[in-house]
């Protein structure tokens, strides 16, 4: 009996070594495109990081449910999204205006070239609604469907606001543009 | 295909594989040019999006999950799997075997603050954190530091277990003190005073949280002690 149960708990150390190869893969392989998508959707480095370490340790908790690897993505993007949110409900948060200090300091997102200081600035004014989509399109890499499955939305209302995004990009930076042209001349 | 269509379709996706969207660009050199156009504002969005992460986040993110790992199933393994356990980890044992059975919070504790842990999350945490930074974290608490602790080396989210804390690493005369913050409801079961191997801690109640403080020094801890108490509001 004793034998059997030293089997038993061999085989489970083994399980463990297998699911902490797994999870430290998962790690490697997307804590730096979640920590960015965090950050788009947060703007602040320190709530970020709280926020993706309580995601993985949410994702090694139900890393069983994980059957498809090719799914880890998406997956890990749900989490994500839930602890985010989860945030929200807790009973004292006064980060509303957050958005007024992301505009006031480009540098929370560390220093960066001048012409990307001004698409930064441009894109954390972007509605949320139009950002996350396209966060999600160019950052993460996910298609149309995967967005629209994320986000609880049909296709077309993605591309929508997918087309909406990037014409209010453009026009703000056509915008600038003139308005800089007008100012030297 | 009208030009609307075939801009609307760009807007939404740039790297369309769609054969009329392709065909389209071939008949049209304007429709190509306006194309390449998105293209390339998707990759100036694609550098601008690239913000640099924290430094050894990585590892950072495998050594907390490991440590949440490993106050949790202490409490479960068997004695012979306790006493196989490698000797690097003897220091850690030794708080452990001290209290065990004795206080499960406490041994939580204790394991938060072997010289291993603490070393790495020095080394991990940014030269001193500063008071806007513990504030962040201190929301989750419904609590704000506005008074003076101390050089505060390290503040991160732990788990005692299955409890949720702030630990705080702060620099003391004679070494490192321990300051941990926990929901009241969830600390019942820790005992007011303990001590082992040449530590000692208290916990006392603070508005709405308990606080653990820990050291190797027992002027220091009550030092801090005092201080918490004036500079914390829950």
């Amino acid at each position: 009996m004793f034998s059997r149960n030293k089997n038993q708990s061999s085989s489970v150390s083994i399980d463990m070594m297998q699911k902490q190869k797994r999870y430290e893969a998962l790690v490697k392989a997307f804590h730096a495109d979640l920590f960015r998508y965090a950050m788009w959707l947060i703007k602040d480095r320190a709530i970020a990081e709280d926020v993706i370490q309580e995601t993985f340790l949410r994702a090694w908790k139900s890393l069983d449910s994980l059957k498809d690897e090719a799914a880890a993505k998406s997956w890990l993007i749900t989490i994500l999204r839930r602890e985010n949110a989860r945030r929200f409900e807790r009973k004292q948060f006064d980060l509303v205006d957050i958005d007024d200090v992301a505009v006031a300091d480009p540098h929370i997102f560390g220093d960066v070239a001048l012409e990307h200081r001004e698409l930064r600035r441009i894109m954390s004014n972007l509605s949320e609604e139009y950002r996350e989509p396209l966060m999600m399109q160019i950052l993460m890499g996910f298609s149309g469907d995967e967005i629209a499955e994320q986000l609880n939305l049909n296709k077309n209302t993605v591309m929508t606001r997918l087309f909406r995004a990037r014409n209010q990009i453009k026009e703000t930076l056509l915008g600038e543009q003139l308005k800089g042209e007008q100012v030297n001349g | 295909m009208d030009e609307l269509s075939f801009r609307r379709t760009i807007y939404a996706e740039p790297n369309t594989t769609a054969p009329n969207i392709i065909q389209a660009a071939k008949d049209d050199p304007a429709k190509q040019a306006f194309w390449d156009e998105v293209k390339a504002m998707d990759a100036q969005l694609a550098q601008a999006m690239n913000i640099p992460i924290p430094e050894n986040f990585a590892d950072k993110l495998i050594l907390r999950r490991g440590m949440d790992e490993f106050s949790q199933k202490r409490q479960k393994r068997p004695w012979y799997v306790a006493i196989a356990a490698s000797v690097a980890m003897v220091v850690g044992i030794s708080y452990m075997a001290l209290f065990a059975g004795n206080n499960g919070l406490a041994n939580d504790v204790y394991a938060h603050i072997n010289h291993e842990y603490m070393n790495k999350e020095i080394a991990m945490s940014q030269q001193l954190v500063s008071q806007n930074a513990i504030n962040q974290k201190m929301a989750t608490f419904n609590g704000v530091l506005s008074g003076e602790i101390g050089e505060v080396l390290s503040a991160n989210y732990c788990y005692l277990g299955t409890i949720k804390s702030l630990h705080m690493i702060i620099k003391g005369k004679t070494g490192f003190i321990n300051l941990f913050v926990v929901e009241d409801n969830n600390s019942k079961e820790l005992k007011e005073d303990f001590s082992a191997d040449g530590l000692v801690g208290t916990s006392f109640l603070l508005q709405s949280a308990k606080i653990i403080i820990i050291g190797n020094d027992r002027e220091q801890v009550s030092q801090l002690q005092t201080a918490t108490q004036s500079a914390f509001r829950f």
